[in-house]
Formats: C-alpha cells, sequence, structure tokens
C-alpha cells in the first residue's frame, strides 16, 4: 500500500518534471514585467493602484480568456477556495478549457478577417474560418505555425480549373482569408504585414510618405508575393487559382513591373514549383525576424490591458515608440524561447501584479493609460457581451432558430452582435443611444427581467428559505460575480421596502434590471 | 454632469407646453436665432435613380425613352414630366448634371458618395451623416444630431460612424418598415426602436429603474474615470432625454394639420420627410429619408413614374413647408442617390447602373437656385462640361453648411482624415 503510494508520487513528480522542463515558468515572465513597469513608476513617481479582489479579477480573467463572465459556481467556488495559488490555477483552467479556443478564434478573426462586420457576404465565411481557428487553438498549434499555414493554404486551382472557396459553411476554412479580401495582392499584402509585422505599408499604396520607412516600391514588392493568385469571376465566392511561377505584378497606375522581394530588401530563395508565398511565410514567421514576435506579444498585451505597448498596436514606426522598449523585447523573447506558444505568454501577462491590480483609480498618477498603473476598463466584443448577457438571463440559442448556412441571421444573439459590435478603441469604448434603449426596453431584457417570464428570476425570487439579502446577493452574483456590498445592501433594502411584500418579485426584478443595465455590466474592468 | 438637467432628463419631468402656441413660436425662435446654423436633409434615393427621366431628359434622342421634358419654374430649365410640383420649386434648386464618379456597384458606390472614401484598409471612414454631427452635435439637445430615417438596403459600412465612434452613429428611424398608408404611419410606422417603454413597465416602474440605475452605479463610475464610463452615463442620459416627453413628440407627426400631411403623401417616404421637418425645426443638423426602389434593371419607365408621383408630392410639399415656416434659407436639401442609369435602354425597358454621367439637386440654405451646373451630350453618355467628382460634392456640401472640409479627424489607424478628400473643390457658382 506504502510503496503504491510512494510510487504514484514519484510518478507525478517525474511527470511535473518533465512538463516544467519543457515549457518555460511563466512566473518569470510576470516578474520581469512587474520590474520594467516598477522602473517606470518609479521615474514618473507614479502610484500604482492595489490588488484587484478576488471576484474582480475573476470576471476578468473569464472575459479576457473565455469570453464570457463567470457562472454563480465559479464566482462560489473561487470566492471560497483559499489556496494562495488559486489565481494561477484559474489561468490554467481557463486556457485549457473549450471556451478558450472559441474566445480567441473571435478574437484572432476579427483582427484577420474585419470584412465580416461590414458586409453581409463576406460573413458568410464566418463560421468555417472561426472553426479553423479553433480547431487550430484547441489543438494547441503553436503561432507561427498557425501563421504560416494560414499564409501558404494551398490554392490547387488552376486557371482552367479553380479551385472553390467556399463549399460547406461549417467546414474549417482558412481560404476565406483570401476570399474576403477579394484575393487582391494589394490587400493580402497590407494584412500581412499590418497583422504580423504590426507595419501599415498600405499607406506607401499609392505614394511615399515623407516620415515613412516603407517605400511604395516595398509596398508592391510585398504584393508580388501575392501576384500568382487570380480569382475568377466577380464576387467573394468566386473560385481562385494560382500561379506559383509568378513573383511580380505590375502596380495600379505603375508603368513598371515590380518583383517579390523581402522587407529586408533581400530575395528570397525561390523553391521550385512552391508558391511564392512559402517563401514570404518563412521569413515573417522566422524566430529572427526582428517584427514577427514584437508585433504579436504587443497585440496579446493589448487584448489584456486594452491598448499596446505600441499602440495602436499595428503602427510600429519610428514615429511611434514603445511605451516600455525592454518590456517588448523581453516578452518577445519569451514568445521566440516558448516556441511561439501564446499560451506562454498569457500566463506570464495574467499572472503579473499589473494585470492583478484593481480599475479603480487611487491616485492621480494613474491616468496615463500607457504607465499600467492601474487596469484600464475595457469594452466587451459582441459575443463576450451577448454571452454574458445569456449566461446571466439563463438564454440559449434554439437550434431551431438557425437559419441558411449556420448564420442565425433572426437569432437574438446575431443581432446583438450587429447592434453591439465594438467601436471607437479598445481601451476607450462608447455606447450608442440605440445600445442603450435596446438594453433599456428591448424584447430581451424586457423578458429576461420580467418575473413570470425570466426563469432567472423566477429561481432567484421563488426559492423558498432565502431572506431578502440572500436574494439580493443571488442577483449580483449572476450579473456582476461579486456579492454587494453591505451599503449597496443597505439601499436596496430600502429600494424593495418601498412596496408591499406582495410586491418583492418585481422590485427584485428592478433589481435585476438596473444590473444588467450598469455601467459595470457593460464593460471589462 | 450638470445634474439639474440629468435629473430632469431621468425622471423624463420635462414641462410640456401646449402644441400649438408651442410649436409657432418655436420655429420664430430657431430661425432668428443668428447662432443658428444650417441644417441638411438629404433625400436618399437608393438603387440609383435614371437621370435621363427626371432632371436630364434627352426627349429628342432615342435614349430619353417616353418621357416628355417639361418646363419648370426657370425659363429655360426642362426636367422630367413627372416631376411637376418640383419643377415648380426650381428656383430654388440646382441641378447637377455633370456627376461623374467610377463604382458602379451598389455597395461600394454608396459606400463612396456617403463616406467620400473608398474602402482603404482598416480605416473605419464615418459616414457624411456622422461627420456634420461632430461638427454639429449640441450637447444640450434631446434629439441626437444624425437621425436616418428609414434607411433601407444600406449596409451597415455605409451608415457608421466608423472612426468617430458611435457618439456620431445615426439614430435610425423606422428602418424596417415596409411601404405602410397615412394610418398606419401615425401608429408607429416610423419610430425608433426600442424607444417606447416596454407595456409590461409601467411608467412610474420605468421611472424607478432608471433612478436606481443611477443611484446604484455612483460609485462604479466615479471610480473609474474614462471614457468607457462616460460614454455609458451619456448614452443612457441621451437614451432618456430622447425618451422624454418633448424629445417623443418631435417623433409624433399626430400633431401636424392632416392636410398638411396629405400635402406630403401617404407614402412612408413622404410622412418620413415631414418628420425630417420636424427634427430640423428642432435644430437636428443632419437627417436623411430613404427612399428606395430606383435600381430598375427591368420595367423602369412603369417604375420611374410611380416613384416619381412619390417623390415629387413629398419633396415639394417639404419645400413649400420649410419655405412656410422660415426654415429654407437654413435648410439645406440635398437629392441624390448613388449613381445613375444607362441613358440606353435594355430590351427589357430597363436601364442599368451607370456612374459615368448622372444628375443630382441641391437646394434651400446655401445654394444659388434656378441653375443647371454641367451638361452630357446629345446621347447622355458622357458628361461635356464640369464633371463633378464625389469630394467636389461633398466639399460644396460643406460650403453650403459652413463646414471646414480641411478640418482633420484622428482616425482609427491613427493617421488624420480630412472631412473631405483634399482633391474636393466646392463648385462655387453653386453657392451663394
Amino acid at each position: 500500500m506504502r510503496t503504491v503510494h510512494l510510487l504514484s508520487v514519484l510518478v507525478l513528480i517525474a511527470a511535473v518534471g518533465s512538463a516544467t522542463a519543457g515549457s518555460p515558468d511563466p512566473q518569470i515572465l510576470a516578474d520581469r514585467i512587474d520590474q520594467h513597469l516598477s522602473a517606470r513608476f518609479k521615474e514618473e513617481k507614479a502610484e500604482p493602484s492595489g490588488k484587484a479582489d478576488d471576484a474582480e479579477f475573476l470576471r476578468r480573467a473569464f472575459l479576457d480568456i473565455a469570453g464570457r463572465i463567470p457562472a454563480p459556481c465559479d464566482v462560489h467556488e473561487f470566492l471560497a477556495d483559499s489556496s494562495p495559488d488559486k489565481r494561477r490555477r484559474l489561468i490554467d483552467e481557463l486556457l485549457d478549457s473549450p471556451r478558450y479556443a472559441t474566445h480567441f478564434a473571435d478574437v484572432w478573426r476579427t483582427q484577420l478577417i474585419p470584412e465580416v462586420l461590414a458586409s453581409a457576404e463576406a460573413r458568410y465565411f464566418q463560421p468555417g474560418f472561426e472553426a479553423w481557428l479553433r480547431q487550430r487553438l484547441r489543438a494547441g498549434v503553436a503561432y507561427d505555425a498557425m501563421v504560416r499555414e494560414l499564409l501558404t493554404i494551398p490554392i490547387a486551382g488552376v486557371r482552367q480549373s479553380p479551385e472553390s472557396v467556399f463549399r460547406d459553411p461549417e467546414r474549417p476554412n482558412p481560404l476565406a482569408f483570401f476570399a474576403v479580401k477579394d484575393a487582391r495582392p494589394e490587400n493580402l499584402a497590407s494584412t500581412t504585414t499590418r497583422m504580423f509585422l504590426g507595419i501599415q505599408i498600405e499607406c506607401a499604396q499609392c505614394h511615399n510618405h515623407p516620415f515613412a520607412r516603407w517605400s511604395r516600391e516595398q509596398f508592391w514588392n510585398q504584393a508580388a508575393f501575392f501576384a500568382g493568385i487570380e480569382r475568377e469571376g466577380d464576387g467573394l465566392f468566386a473560385p481562385l487559382s494560382e500561379d506559383t511561377e509568378r513573383h511580380d505584378l505590375m502596380p495600379t497606375d505603375g508603368k513598371k513591373k515590380v518583383r517579390a522581394l523581402l522587407l529586408d530588401g533581400k530575395e528570397p530563395a525561390w523553391k521550385p514549383k512552391a508558391s511564392p508565398r512559402a517563401a514570404l511565410a518563412d521569413w515573417v514567421t522566422s524566430p529572427e525576424n526582428p517584427y514577427f514576435a514584437r508585433a504579436t506579444v504587443n497585440r496579446l498585451w493589448g487584448n489584456f490591458f486594452g491598448i499596446g505597448i505600441v499602440e495602436p498596436v499595428d503602427d510600429f514606426n519610428d514615429e511611434n515608440p514603445p511605451s516600455h522598449p525592454e518590456l517588448l523585447d523581453d516578452l518577445a523573447k519569451a514568445f521566440v524561447e516558448s516556441k511561439f506558444d501564446v499560451r506562454h505568454v498569457i500566463r506570464g501577462i495574467t499572472l503579473s501584479k499589473a494585470y492583478n491590480r484593481t480599475s479603480a483609480r487611487t491616485h492621480p498618477s494613474q491616468d496615463d493609460p500607457r504607465l499600467f498603473a492601474r487596469m484600464g476598463l475595457k469594452g466587451l466584443t459582441g459575443e463576450q457581451f451577448f454571452d454574458s448577457l445569456a449566461l446571466a438571463t439563463g438564454y440559449r440559442d434554439r437550434v431551431a432558430d438557425r437559419g441558411a448556412f449556420g448564420r442565425n441571421a433572426g437569432t437574438p444573439r446575431e443581432r446583438f452582435l450587429r447592434e453591439f459590435a465594438p467601436q471607437g478603441k479598445p481601451s476607450a469604448p462608447e455606447t450608442s443611444i440605440l445600445q442603450a434603449l435596446t438594453m433599456m426596453n428591448g424584447p430581451f431584457v424586457t423578458a429576461a427581467t420580467n418575473v413570470e417570464k425570466s426563469s432567472t428570476l423566477k429561481v432567484v425570487c421563488e426559492l423558498p428559505g432565502l431572506t431578502l439579502n440572500e436574494r439580493l446577493e443571488a442577483l449580483y452574483v449572476i450579473a456582476l460575480g461579486r456579492k454587494p456590498s453591505d451599503s449597496e445592501l443597505k439601499k436596496l433594502e430600502d429600494y424593495v421596502a418601498r412596496s408591499e411584500s406582495a410586491e418583492e418579485p418585481r422590485r427584485l426584478s428592478d433589481v435585476f434590471w438596473m444590473l444588467l443595465n450598469s455601467a459595470e455590466f457593460r464593460l471589462n474592468h | 454632469m450638470n445634474s439639474q438637467f440629468s435629473r430632469r432628463a431621468f425622471l423624463g419631468t420635462a414641462g410640456s407646453v401646449g402644441l400649438s402656441g408651442w410649436l409657432r413660436s418655436f420655429a420664430a425662435e430657431t430661425t432668428l436665432d443668428p447662432r443658428r446654423k444650417r441644417s441638411c436633409i438629404v433625400l436618399w434615393m437608393s438603387g440609383g435613380p435614371a437621370q435621363t427621366d427626371t432632371f436630364d431628359p434627352k426627349p429628342d434622342h432615342a435614349n430619353g425613352g417616353p418621357f416628355k421634358a417639361v418646363e419648370t419654374a426657370v425659363p429655360g430649365i426642362r426636367i422630367g414630366e413627372h416631376l411637376p410640383k418640383i419643377a415648380g420649386h426650381m428656383k430654388e434648386l440646382a441641378v447637377i448634371r455633370s456627376m461623374k464618379t467610377k463604382e458602379g456597384d451598389h455597395g461600394r458606390a454608396t459606400f463612396h458618395l456617403r463616406t467620400g472614401n473608398m474602402p482603404q484598409g482598416a480605416i473605419e471612414f464615418p459616414t457624411f451623416g456622422s461627420l456634420v454631427s461632430n461638427e454639429r452635435a449640441n450637447p444640450d439637445s434631446d434629439l441626437p444630431a444624425y437621425v436616418s430615417i428609414t434607411p433601407r438596403g444600406l449596409a451597415p459600412d455605409s451608415l457608421s460612424a466608423g472612426f468617430l465612434g458611435p457618439r456620431h452613429a445615426p439614430l435610425i428611424v423606422g428602418g424596417r418598415t415596409t411601404e405602410v398608408g397615412l394610418n398606419e404611419v401615425a401608429d408607429g410606422g416610423l419610430r425608433v426602436e426600442n424607444l417606447a417603454r416596454p407595456g409590461s413597465v409601467s411608467k412610474d416602474q420605468a421611472t424607478e429603474r432608471l433612478e436606481l440605475l443611477r443611484d446604484m452605479q455612483t460609485e462604479f463610475l466615479s471610480s473609474r474615470p474614462g471614457t468607457g464610463t462616460k460614454s455609458h452615463q451619456s448614452a443612457y442620459e441621451r437614451a432618456s432625454r430622447l425618451m422624454s416627453d418633448s424629445a417623443a413628440k418631435a417623433f409624433d407627426l399626430g400633431g401636424e394639420k392632416q392636410a398638411l400631411r396629405e400635402q406630403y403623401g401617404s407614402s412612408t417616404f413622404g410622412q418620413g420627410c415631414l418628420l425630417a421637418r420636424r427634427l430640423v425645426e428642432r435644430g437636428v443638423p443632419f437627417v436623411e429619408v430613404g427612399l428606395g426602389g430606383w435600381d430598375t434593371h427591368d420595367n423602369n419607365f412603369k417604375q420611374v413614374q410611380s416613384l416619381c408621383q412619390t417623390l415629387d408630392s413629398a419633396w415639394a410639399a417639404l419645400m413649400t413647408d420649410l419655405k412656410d415656416r422660415g426654415l429654407l434659407d437654413s435648410t439645406l436639401v440635398v437629392w441624390m442617390g448613388e449613381f445613375g442609369r444607362t441613358p440606353g435602354i435594355n430590351p427589357r425597358q430597363g436601364r442599368d447602373h451607370y456612374p459615368n454621367a448622372w444628375s443630382m439637386v441641391l437646394g434651400g440654405g446655401g445654394i444659388k437656385g434656378g441653375q443647371v451646373i454641367g451638361k452630357t451630350g446629345k446621347d447622355g453618355i458622357d458628361v461635356e462640361e464640369r464633371p463633378v467628382s464625389v469630394p467636389d460634392l461633398l466639399a460644396t456640401i460643406c460650403g453650403a453648411l459652413g463646414i471646414d472640409q480641411q478640418k482633420q479627424n484622428m482616425s482609427n489607424v491613427s493617421r488624420p482624415i480630412r472631412v473631405v478628400d483634399p482633391s474636393g473643390k466646392p463648385i462655387r457658382e453653386a453657392l451663394t
């Protein structure tokens, strides 16, 4: 018995040992982050805000990694847990959950094919593109491999028999990336450099910018890597072909053909028969590439703090220096050393003191968002917002509501995604009048805050044996992922006591309405 | 936040004043106010109206089709026979017959005309109404600065405030309505979605809920200063102001005389034009009213004739009504679609998309009326004189509204972008 026990312990130790040997300790990265930020606090005489309490951290981590608020059981479990490493364990659990893949598929899709927000046609490609991203994220494919696959996805078609870009809407489909960009070399080149290298070269498309490092010629050099791609016919659904022998193209309004050259000015080693895209992808994702890792960690940082170390996150240029250059270097280094493991960087960021700070302002020095002296407020994506609202109100999309091509065009989720698509900077989220009216008077929230129609409210109001305070607390946990403060309870007791006890459910519905309409619910804080 | 004001707005206790006397004095007050800036009403003809059958008739050419050209209030200017009432307002209108653009696809052309730009990478160009809102929004007004009435057939990117942010997004009225009769319209065909309190919630309860929200989130808002909280607070404040009796009244056509309503015509478009007048009268700087159905690939003439009837009554009534109330000098009226239609007639008696030479009309405030600008050839295929580009047109509208077309706004890609592309030169002769 004793031997068996010992043996299993030994096996466990060996397993843990090998795991840590394979992947670097994210705590080291987290400490580096805080060293760099603290150095700046000293220089600027800034006073960072205190540590966020467990509930604030829990909601933030859920929204940032799982894409929705925590369920009440998550809240109770986390608040009751007294072990010192519970935040670290939470992050690990969230990163291993299917919700991570779902949410980050949304995140990457928004950045890679923003066209789907504007164009109804492009939206047909969304399920397939997200399915491809989810599959890769779930399988833990390294970021560089994912990017290489995306850029080099074979286009098997030739001009006489081009390849279809759209067969089954639900089937994983990275070709969507090419299709929604009209398969145009200019669009593909500008997305590639902006997204993967943090360089906005498209401004050089028409003319040389006086301050920019990049020339018009270089823009067309990049576009030439995609020159062989041809769309046969009009519209996003038209099939594609590729002539892999083509390494040059004629710029719009140009007189002379421009050939494919890397941004470092070198001509890649062409492999026979291979698409020129392969040479571009190899260079872009190389550990030696000076831009790739930096651009990626900066995007990730921006995702978790609302504002990049270089901001905007995709505009690296001499006129727009990083707020913390050494921090950016360290993050990039850690990313390369982890073999481009996005989750390692996320662990490092979320374990840092910086990410664990409260968003409540405690000192005027915290007003400069680029010091990261307090957690900034972030907007929610349409998906984060609706999925949180659905969880809080107990709503489920019915399969019967699914429209053609899996687009659910008429479902509440689809309507909310359109209406609540984020606008403005992530660190300066805005709310429109129509959004406010939708939440105040719209049918979804009206039903969710009606005692007769809302299952959530019914349970909270009718579960026998609960005190009023417990019912109020339940609503806070459901909507805001925290317990109400004493002063909040006091005010709400007074509010409910305004009418007779028979009216209590109606008063509780008012409280639930108030919570769903609050800025605290609407924002990631 | 001005607590007095927001309290009034939140509680919806704005004093109501007797309608008849109030309206008259209100109109007088707004037009006499020297600080009043020009408003803009755009009549947006979705689908692309046929210039040959409306404002650039070619009766002596095979391309002209069956419609006659008729004299207008300005000797020498002739337009299509199915716009007789508008012909009577020609002294207030400048017809541009030399629009020359490049896009023949509905979506892209609409985006181009309405933002002044072609889609470019990740830049989220604001639609023109949002640009005007950004210049003219009055923080004290209960009404938004940009209202879009029945914008059917417009893609979201052509109705978006883009990088200016949702504060300047249009308030959309009657977005999902179909053509309905007069009484149905009065019952709510033209309404702001979700503006009305749900039936299951009493007025007192709604007021209490808002009070509770305001009270309970004070601490969160003050501990987290910034755009996120400020914008949330402002949106709720503006939304509840819009729900207030006086603002909601702006959308209530029931207060208008029946005879006037009938002059505008019983179509949604006609009633939308009446609503537009009510809104500019209350100081809304930019209102657009959509009329769809102009994509006449088949059976062009029958369709255009019917559309013209709707258009003619509504537009003429709007011009007269604005003039009667002394609002015409302070309201620019723009008529246009995303492109014109082929001068040649296809075998299905239709006309197809044509951006190469088409017409649009400017009228009212800031416009030197009674003239035609530009000219197409006998067959209508090419612009022969004074081609006008999209930036030229927007620069002209800026000129009439007194907006600095050179002003730069910071875009979402951190590059400043001018209100109108610097290539745009206003049509000087069209401006007063």
